[in-house]
């Protein structure tokens, strides 16, 4: 009995409180994920999308009529700041994707595959925290991804062209600062707009213990979405197709400022993390660990 | 206080793992076959069985990786997997070999590791890190990317972390796998310091010899299903002793000793002495010095006698029905 | 229930209750409201009083006229060096007739700011661009993001004054007992009498605000429209939505509402267009009118009213009206037009463009005849 009784009243000097270093698990996430080289070469692709059209652009010596081209581009020559805009629109229907879906598929079939979701499991991760913490690194990616363009777009656009206020889709004139915060507003718009792929990447992620299988199955995923987005035969279901509203940050470029598909937007988005998130954790604590 | 929890029982007290009709069955196919391991605190336990007997899937339940198709498992006074919070925390555990982030370091990963017990205090994470890697002797290589370590670097690297904190079970799967002969001894060495420490340590291996050293309980598996279970002692106990008569005279000593009631025969053909006949030792029916009279009496000429004890290797051949890579 | 299959719940549950809300909260935003009964005649008269003179809000259209579908770049692109082209004369009609079909089809979304009778801007949301109208007092911006071209049009101030006095002039033409709007109401539905039934139907929600519905029906069965409702809202008497059903179709050929209104006044600056410094600025005038100064010279030996000659000639009443262009009067860029091949199918003595609101039939002989029937009766109306 006495010995129970030590027992007992050593264990808590054995556990500290739960929440004592219950982030720091996100934390070595984190850093693991952006220290990782194929991280680093995917965020430095990003950078160069803008980089690769403003310097087409610079060395073109014929002008671009209006409307011609990806939108926007034909202003970039006047005014630097459409860099990022352009770039944006340019990288959203492939490249944002195929990077989320790296990300997203990797997070636990990943860990899986290397062997260390098991002796993440026994350390004990606990799985509802593991799924949160891979969940917030992915979605954290995605706003890296969209800042690392809209940053890289800025710089190389006030490098090459000239800067000055922004013309918006309305006609009306804004000033460079606004510009930034609206440059600001569209990478928030998208990242939110890539956090329903991340969690159905997530979701596919704990199908498998092949990382690779899970990264293409989510770019599938997104370009699937997209065919069914131009098939006006399935009108009905476009508005409920996580890549519905991906463009439509196009309305935080209308004069006034348009939330509406913002808003919109982040509900889709919240229901795809619902059901998504729901699915990913039913599957996730009722998996067998076997890699 | 009338209510006793099972927890004040004396078995889950004193019993570090306890499962009961443990089945895991993957489709038709049955991996572990109802058993029953029963491994008290404080020993270091034996896990043996031949590849493939379901060992590993028997750890991964007992870990919590994975769910038991029927049965149940206490792990430390507490039932699996509903207490994984509160016991996994108090284990370390080796599973089917180490695995790293091949990108990160030696000390990076055990960090890593490190930060998914949210129980482990981050203050002191540095520190335990480099105690744990001086323990298995990786100091050298902490600050080396994972992928440059050999297999046996590895394996030490996943000792380590399953000594990150001081541990009231160590759960060990095939632990000298890759290590050469000099890693072995360490390891088994680590073992015992650790079992003298009040660690209990169960430890699965193929490797009978590993067992034999390091043991002081063992259970036998084979083909899903437990064959023996006990201490070491107890187990070589339930084995036949025999004795063995050195003569020039064989053809009389079988003769005495058929007359004895026993069951001699010649000496097994790959024995190097071709003057030999054993004999089993059945029960206590006769006194070895009584054996030996009745020789002598009967004219055979003896050159030695012995009785040998019952041989594990013997034990468990016959039990699992095949052999065991036995190091020497 | 096991351990595992309680984990499985989630993964049934959440999803069930996110689709149940998807269908339900549009169903709860629509659900049946019950507003003060009132008769066709109070609707109307709400109509009339309401005092609604700012607001702002945005418009969605949808059509379902079963068009074809359309190869809109073709119509485009045929049409665009046209327009540039003919600078100063701005949209030619050919143009013209590519935008109203391109607004037509499918649906569109616009934001409408309304402040005040001189002020008013609409913006037509295209995809990753933009259509602004903005009338400003006696200017009028027209702004194409997708070009960056802004056409700028003054209206003459006494142009402005004569539709005031005309209006003034028209007010005191009124018949004595007009001098009431209840009287309006009364003699507007006694005109409608005899061609169309109105109601006032289940009152509802449009942007959120509870509506009556004034609804339309037409007494023959010669036209294709099946009905017309007008969303009128209960408490400021501003129209929120139009919604016309076709004969033989579920959907609704066409409905233009508000999904969401704020009657507050817009910010004034919105109305203070400036074009951006790198567009392309195109002053207009204002297009005038003929008045009849063209010489008419020859008429059509079939045509049923011979008192036309070049302006367009209504045959029939009410719904089942028929409109018929002379040939002269047809614009000869129409027949070039390369999205009229498209749209229209070859039918016995010329060619038709049928949808499910409104037939055209371009007769081989150049006459054009349209109306809300079907093909036959303006097949007939031809001959």
């Amino acid at each position: 009995m006495s010995s129970s009784d030590v027992r007992r009243g050593a264990r808590p000097s054995v556990m500290p409180k739960r929440s004592s270093s219950g982030w720091s698990l996100l934390g070595s996430e984190i850093s693991v994920l952006f220290r990782r080289r194929r991280t680093c070469a995917m965020l430095a692709a990003v950078a160069l999308i803008p980089i690769l059209l403003a310097v087409a652009v610079r060395l073109s010596s014929e002008a671009l009529a209006p409307g011609e081209g990806p939108p926007f581009l034909d202003r970039v020559t006047q005014n630097g700041l459409f860099v990022g805009f352009t770039a944006m629109v340019v990288a959203i229907p492939l490249f944002l994707p195929l990077t989320i879906g790296v990300v997203a598929g990797d997070t636990i079939a990943g860990e899986a595959g290397l062997g260390t979701l098991r002796y993440l499991l026994v350390a004990p991760a606990g799985r509802v925290r593991l799924l949160l913490v891979k969940y917030a690194g992915a979605a954290l990616f995605c706003l890296v991804a969209t800042l690392t363009l809209t940053v890289s777009g800025a710089i190389i656009g006030a490098v090459l062209f000239p800067v000055g206020p922004v013309t918006l889709l309305s006609g009306d004139t804004i000033s460079v600062s606004e510009s930034l915060a609206r440059s600001l507003l569209v990478a928030s718009y998208v990242t939110v707009s890539l956090l329903g792929l991340s969690m159905i990447g997530l979701f596919i992620s704990t199908l498998t213990d092949v990382p690779v299988g899970a990264m293409a199955a989510t770019i599938v995923v997104s370009v699937v979405a997209q065919i069914l987005d131009v098939i006006p035969q399935l009108s009905w279901l476009h508005p409920w197709l996580f890549s519905h509203y991906w463009l439509g940050f196009a309305d935080l470029l209308r004069q006034p400022l348009d939330l509406g598909s913002f808003g919109q937007n982040a509900i889709l988005q919240l229901c795809y993390l619902a059901i998504f998130g729901a699915l990913a954790y039913s599957r996730f604590v009722t998996k067998d660990i076997l890699s | 206080m009338t209510s006793v929890t099972p927890e004040l029982t004396p078995p889950a007290q004193s019993l570090a793992i306890e499962s009961r009709s443990l089945t895991k069955r993957f489709g038709r196919q049955t991996a572990v076959n109802g058993i029953d391991l029963t491994v008290p605190r404080g020993s270091v336990f034996g896990f043996l069985g031949p590849n493939g007997s379901g060992k590993t899937t028997t750890i991964r339940m007992l870990l919590a990786l994975s769910q038991a198709t029927s049965g149940t498992i206490t792990v430390l006074g507490q039932s699996m997997p509903a207490g994984l919070h509160e016991v996994l925390p108090r284990v370390g555990a080796l599973v089917e070999g180490p695995a790293f982030y091949p990108f990160l370091s030696g000390a990076a990963n055990l960090r890593r590791l490190d930060t998914a017990d949210r129980h482990a205090p981050g203050q002191t994470r540095r520190a335990r890190v480099h105690l744990a890697l001086e323990r298995v002797g990786l100091t050298h290589a902490a600050d080396k990317k994972v992928q440059a370590y050999s297999l046996g670097m590895k394996q030490r690297l996943g000792i380590a972390n399953a000594l990150l904190l001081p541990r009231e079970l160590l759960i060990l799967d095939e632990p000298t796998n890759g290590l050469d002969p000099q890693g072995t001894r360490e390891v088994r060495s680590l073992v015992r310091s650790l079992a003298a420490e009040g660690t209990t340590v169960f430890v699965s291996s193929h490797l009978l010899a590993e067992v034999e050293q390091m043991c002081t309980h063992a259970a036998v598996m084979s083909a899903g299903s437990i064959v023996a279970q006990g201490t070491l002692a107890a187990l070589r106990a339930v084995g036949e002793a025999r004795i063995r008569v050195r003569t020039p005279d064989t053809a009389g000593a079988l003769r005495v000793l058929t007359h004895l009631g026993l069951e001699p025969t010649r000496a097994p053909l790959d024995d190097p002495d071709p003057n030999v006949v054993v004999a089993p030792l059945v029960g206590d029916s006769w006194l070895p010095e009584a054996i030996v009279t009745a020789l002598v009496a009967g004219g055979v000429r003896i050159r030695g006698f012995a009785i040998e004890d019952p041989s594990l290797e013997e034990r468990f051949v016959a039990l699992t029905g095949e052999g065991f890579d036995v190091v020497q | 229930m096991s351990r595992k299959s309680l984990k499985w719940l989630p993964a049934v549950v959440v999803p069930a209750v996110v689709v149940a809300a998807v269908i339900a909260v549009p169903l709860a935003a629509g659900a049946a409201v019950d507003l003060p009964d009132k008769t066709a005649e109070q609707v109307l008269l709400l109509v009339n009083d309401s005092t609604v003179s700012t607001f702002s809000g945005t418009v969605a259209q949808s059509t379902d006229l079963g068009l074809p579908s359309l190869d809109l770049g073709a119509g485009m692109s045929g049409a665009m060096p046209k327009g540039t082209s003919d600078s100063g004369a701005g949209m030619s009609s050919a143009d013209a007739v590519s935008t109203a079909i391109e607004l037509l089809s499918g649906s569109h979304e616009f934001r409408v700011y309304v402040g005040g009778e001189s002020q008013s801007r609409v913006q037509i949301k295209d995809r990753m661009a933009e259509r602004d109208v903005v009338h400003n007092g006696s200017d009028v911006w027209l702004y194409d993001s997708s070009t960056n071209a802004a056409t700028h049009l003054s209206i003459p101030a006494d142009l402005l004054a004569t539709a005031q006095s005309k209006a003034a002039e028209l007010d005191s033409k009124l018949p004595a007992d007009l001098s009431t709007p209840a009287q309006v109401a009364e003699r507007f539905l006694e005109n409608l009498d005899p061609s169309t039934t109105v109601s006032v139907g289940t009152d509802t929600r449009v942007a959120g605000r509870s509506v009556y519905q004034l609804v339309l029906t037409p007494k023959t069965t010669d036209t294709l429209v099946a009905s017309v409702s007008i969303a009128v809202d209960s408490e400021t008497g501003l129209p929120l939505q139009v919604t016309v059903e076709a004969q033989g179709q579920n959907a609704p050929a066409l409905m233009v509402g508000f999904t969401a209104i704020d009657f507050a006044a817009p910010n004034a600056d919105l109305f203070d267009f400036v074009p951006p410094a790198t567009a392309a600025v195109t002053e207009q005038a204002l297009p005038t009118r003929p008045d009849g100064a063209d010489s008419a010279t020859d008429s059509h030996p079939g045509d049923h009213s011979p008192a036309a000659v070049d302006s367009p000639v209504v045959t029939g009443t009410g719904w089942s009206s028929i409109v018929e262009v002379p040939a002269t009067a047809v614009p000869a860029e129409l027949g070039d037009n390369p999205m009229l091949e498209q749209l229209t199918e070859t039918v016995a003595g010329g060619r038709a463009l049928t949808t499910s609101l409104l037939t055209v039939f371009l007769a081989a002989d150049g006459r054009v005849f349209a109306g809300a029937v079907p093909l036959a009766q303006l097949q007939a109306a031809a001959e």
